[in-house]
């Protein structure tokens, strides 16, 4: 072997040695699972499962309950939901109401898979192919028989009483759908023939997991059927699955879940400002607003599969009519609900998400924008930092006061800082949040506030800005900008935020994101496709099996409250 | 000063910020902005369009009183017994009456369509000093030119003789045309609801917002309807896009112009308009028009005047198509003579009868993005996840 053969040789050797170190990176390691729980289905999960199972026809008019956003997501405080009397309420209501709209004479034909011997009495065997089928998509799983049973005979029992054979399956229907097995997303286990003495997820659980996870809706038919094989419970199966559908135009649904649940976009429902101050922002400015967001998002991250830091320096987005007044843009679509790609010029001040309306907006006060909201949005939403909520006893009117000294947010929030009650967690938001000034209480630009210059420079964690496309830039290159994501996507993932034993995943995770340029859907596809995201270690609380479900429902027990 | 830049579509947007004054401009791609990549373009929607009507406290101006309504002379021409039967005993209203009243010519023809088969007394017109306007003819003495017959000049409150503004004399005193009148209001109302009848100004060749010397300002037709806020008010910076036929633009007449110290002034020349009011569509070619408008500082809205010679006989047609709003005082056979008798402009060159109005109009404007249909074929909503491929349209 000559010098040359042999200088290859080494090198051959080592490239080999560091595909296989390169590989040992993506071998998921072993992590603790989480014990068993049930999830209270969000609103839009609610919405998504009854278009999905019944069609768009059938309008879910009303909402319940809000959930408790808890570490960060709606997704955790689903985990701890708990649903009161007037909560439960409302549960029936909705059920009520679609119950009626399935039944009625401009659906039942499309929605009721058989016609009854008679419509004026009971008709067992058509009620049981209704309920059995429309009860595996709303429980997503088979009936089990003391379920089966139970509706079926409410079925009877109504329409007998009533004289109607609809309205018998509409009582059944919507009492269906008020049990737990419908409003909780259940972690059935089963033992796990692998491990003795061990638990698993149900394959159902599972494609529930799945489903949730990357369609934010119920298991469809496939994944029931995959499940129903077995399938979920190999790795060749569950990756036919999520390759399947991540593939779906179905997977922006989900993407558009999480974001809107890691970007706290629930509170544009309550979100409101002085019409006086800002009479450009309608109520259609507040829905494209939010929507702006996350259509730039899904582009970027999903359309174009382009790295998550970049969100914060894109200048590619999408305008409505309503949107371009607030940017003072020209738009060829002025009205209706069209949108455009638009794209700020080089030199705009407007960089990355941040700078949108929905961000500036959301994070600002009714009347005026607020570099501490904006900061503390970015910390607690972005950077998975907490930021302690403010003394009871803050003396606003050193902030507040009129003194034509202090005309811009800087110099008042430069006196508020003098108290040294609020100087320590104003420095953590005020530097951040000033970068964003130049973007008044709804996000439109200024150069001056109250006839004064702007100054939009400031700090995050020691990397100094000018303006918001500074800012966007010390975002991108902040390392706890795709830690929090990877955190958050997760904690969406599992219903719960990482425990110890999930550390090791979390760092895996985090890893991978970094090798393949932090891509979104790689992650998601790497979060759907784990072991992590199926484990699960004995319940914490006595959890029966799922027959102890059945027996609930068979005997007409009240929802009862879960906790972990 | 800092300039801020816009990219859409294929054309280039800018707003400028200036002494914390921002103002939107839009560059298109037309030849201009081509050639003179420093010029910017002011838009403006109009949203108040009033006919300038001078009411003093004690209607001054029309010394013998209101002109007389189709109404009353309908009203008069009946017998006790007529003015029973068809009014119910007096109960219906002159609104609702209207149609009736019209219908008096001697084979029952409608007198608004046929203002010539009845002859009625003459209208009372203004006889006052004072009115808004403009000096059309250059003159103070109401002199006959080359293009104007003999008339009364006004003094404007401001004191500038030789205002001319023969629209005002014949209808500033018709109760239904003076300020507050049905008329306008209904018809205001109209535009802003309606999307008709929008005007679209559009300043290109801009250097300065605030001081330019020599731009060129052209008026459009919009087919989008007003973006209002909560109170109703249009919203300033809205797009709208020009109406076009076969794919050209419509109305597209300009002035040149000059902006000074925030006060755009035009030159006088003649401009076809879109109209929309008490649903009749006009498009008016008001000749030796001048527009003068004072921009707010921060470019958000404009106000200012519309003078220019009003074609008598769409002037007319409008009186007459009204249908309910002739019973706020207009009577058509009169304002018809008296029309004819007033015109001051642009006389017929076989029978040296005038047939133009010289008239005064306010307007109120808001910021607007002027669309061009270019701009819109470059763009017609398709989505860059199409364009790429990378989603099904």
């Amino acid at each position: 072997m000559n010098a040359k053969t042999k200088r290859i040789a080494v090198l051959s050797a080592l490239a080999a040695l560091s595909a296989l170190l390169s590989s040992c990176g993506d071998v998921e390691p072993k992590s603790t699972g989480s014990p068993p729980a049930m999830r209270r289905l969000t609103n839009d999960q609610y919405r998504n499962i009854i278009a999905d199972v019944f069609g768009p026809q059938i309008v879910v008019a009303g909402q319940a309950d809000p959930l408790l956003r808890t570490d960060g997501l709606l997704a955790v405080g689903a985990r701890s939901a708990r649903i009161t009397p007037s909560g439960f309420e409302k549960f029936y209501g909705l059920a009520r109401s679609i119950s009626q709209l399935v039944v009625n004479e401009d659906n039942r034909d499309h929605l009721i898979p058989c016609q009854p011997a008679s419509a004026k009495g009971a008709d067992d065997a058509c009620a049981q192919q209704f309920i059995a089928k429309v009860g595996r998509l709303l429980y997503r799983r088979p009936l089990l028989p003391g379920e089966l049973d139970t509706a079926m005979k409410s079925a009877g029992l109504a329409a007998q009483t009533t004289g109607n054979f609809y309205r018998g399956l509409s009582v059944a229907l919507s009492g269906m759908m008020t049990t737990p097995q419908f409003l909780f997303v259940v972690d059935e286990t089963e033992p796990d023939p692998d491990q003795r003495g061990h638990i698993r997820l149900t394959a159902y659980a599972k494609a529930s997991r799945l489903s949730f996870l990357l369609w934010n809706t119920t298991p469809h038919e496939a994944l029931l059927t995959a499940a129903e094989k077995g399938l979920l419970h190999t790795t060749e199966g569950l990756s036919a699955q999520v390759d399947a559908m991540m593939a779906s135009p179905r997977f922006e649904a989900g993407v558009r879940a999480f974001l809107d649940d890691f970007l706290r976009f629930d509170q544009f429902e309550t979100l409101e400002k002085d019409s006086v101050i800002y009479p450009a922002f309608t109520v259609k400015v507040v829905e494209d607003a939010r929507e702006q967001v996350l259509r730039t998002a899904v582009d970027h991250l999903v359309d174009r599969q382009r790295d998550y830091r970049d969100l914060f320096t894109t200048r590619q987005t999408f305008i409505s009519g309503a949107l371009a007044r607030i940017y003072r843009v020209p738009t060829t679509k002025p009205s209706g609900n069209a949108w455009v790609p638009y794209e700020f010029a080089p030199d705009d001040p407007r960089v990355g998400l941040l700078t949108q309306v929905g961000f500036a907006a959301l994070a600002s006060h009714p009347g005026r924008s607020s570099p501490t909201l904006r900061g503390r949005a970015i910390r607690e939403a972005l950077l998975c930092q907490k930021v302690p909520d403010p003394p009871g006893n803050v003396d606003f009117s050193l902030f507040e006061a009129a003194d034509s000294n202090n005309k811009t947010a800087r110099e008042r929030l430069t006196a508020h800082r003098t108290a040294p009650a609020c100087a320590g967690c104003h420095k953590l938001t005020d530097p951040i949040g000033l970068g964003l000034e130049n973007l008044d209480g709804v996000g439109q630009l200024r150069a001056t506030e109250n006839g004064a210059m702007i100054d939009a420079s400031g700090d995050l964690d020691g990397i100094t800005f000018n303006d918001a496309a500074g800012l966007g830039k010390a975002m991108r290159e902040n390392p706890a900008t795709t830690s929090c994501l990877v955190d958050r996507l997760t904690a969406y993932a599992l219903g719960r935020s990482a425990t110890a034993g999930q550390i090791v995943f979390l760092d895996y995770l985090k890893a991978t994101f970094v090798k393949n340029g932090y891509r979104l859907p790689d992650l998601m596809r790497r979060i759907a496709t784990s072991e992590a995201l199926y484990a699960v270690s004995a319940p914490e609380v006595d959890v029966k099996p799922v027959q102890s479900a059945a027996a609930a429902v068979a005997t007409g027990a009240a929802l009862q409250e879960v906790s972990p | 000063m800092t300039a801020i830049h816009f990219r859409i579509l294929r054309g280039v947007t800018k707003i400028v910020t200036v002494s914390g004054i921002t103002l939107c401009a839009i560059g298109l791609m037309s030849s201009a902005i081509a050639a003179s990549p420093q010029s910017l373009t002011l838009g403006f929607v109009v949203r108040d369009w009033f006919t300038e009507v001078y009411n003093s406290k004690f209607i001054d101006e029309c010394p013998e009183g209101l002109a007389t309504s189709n109404d009353e002379i309908w009203w008069r021409g009946l017998s006790k017994v007529d003015r029973a039967r068809l009014t119910d005993n007096g109960l219906i209203q002159n609104l609702n009456r209207m149609p009736t009243a019209m219908r008096r010519g001697p084979e029952g023809e409608n007198v608004c369509l046929n203002p010539t088969v009845v002859k009625d007394p003459p209208m009372r017109v203004v006889e006052g000093k004072y009115s808004f306007g403009a000096n059309l003819d250059e003159n103070v003495d109401g002199q006959p030119t080359a293009n104007t017959c003999a008339h009364n000049n006004f003094t404007h409150p401001d004191g500038t003789t030789g205002i001319d503004n023969q629209m005002y004399r014949l209808i500033g005193c018709v109760y239904g045309w003076r300020r507050g009148g049905l008329p306008e209001l209904n018809a205001h109302e109209g535009r802003g609801t309606s999307g008709l009848g929008m005007i679209l100004i559009e300043v290109t060749r801009v250097t300065d917002p605030r001081n330019s010397p020599d731009v060129t300002v052209t008026f459009y037709r919009s087919v989008d309807q007003f973006a209002l806020d909560g109170a109703g008010r249009p919203l300033p910076f809205s797009s709208y896009n020009i109406d076009t036929a076969n794919g050209k633009q419509r109305y597209g007449d300009s002035l040149k112009g000059s902006i000074k110290d925030g006060v755009l002034t035009t030159a006088r020349g003649d401009v076809r308009l879109p109209f929309y009011g008490n649903y009749n569509f006009l498009h008016p070619a008001i000749r030796d028009m001048g527009l003068k408008l004072e921009i707010a500082a921060d470019g958000s809205t404009a106000k200012g005047t519309v003078s220019g010679y009003y074609d008598l006989d769409e002037f007319l047609y409008y009186v007459g198509g009204m249908v309910g709003h002739t019973s706020t005082g207009d009577n058509c056979p009169a304002m018809y003579v008296a029309g004819y008798q007033l015109a001051d402009g642009y006389p017929d060159p076989a029978t040296g009868q005038c047939t133009h109005l010289s008239s005064s109009f306010s307007i109120g404007a808001y910021a607007a993005f002027v669309i061009h249909p270019e701009q819109n074929a470059a763009n017609t909503g398709t989505d860059a996840r199409v364009d790429a491929g990378l989603k099904k349209p």
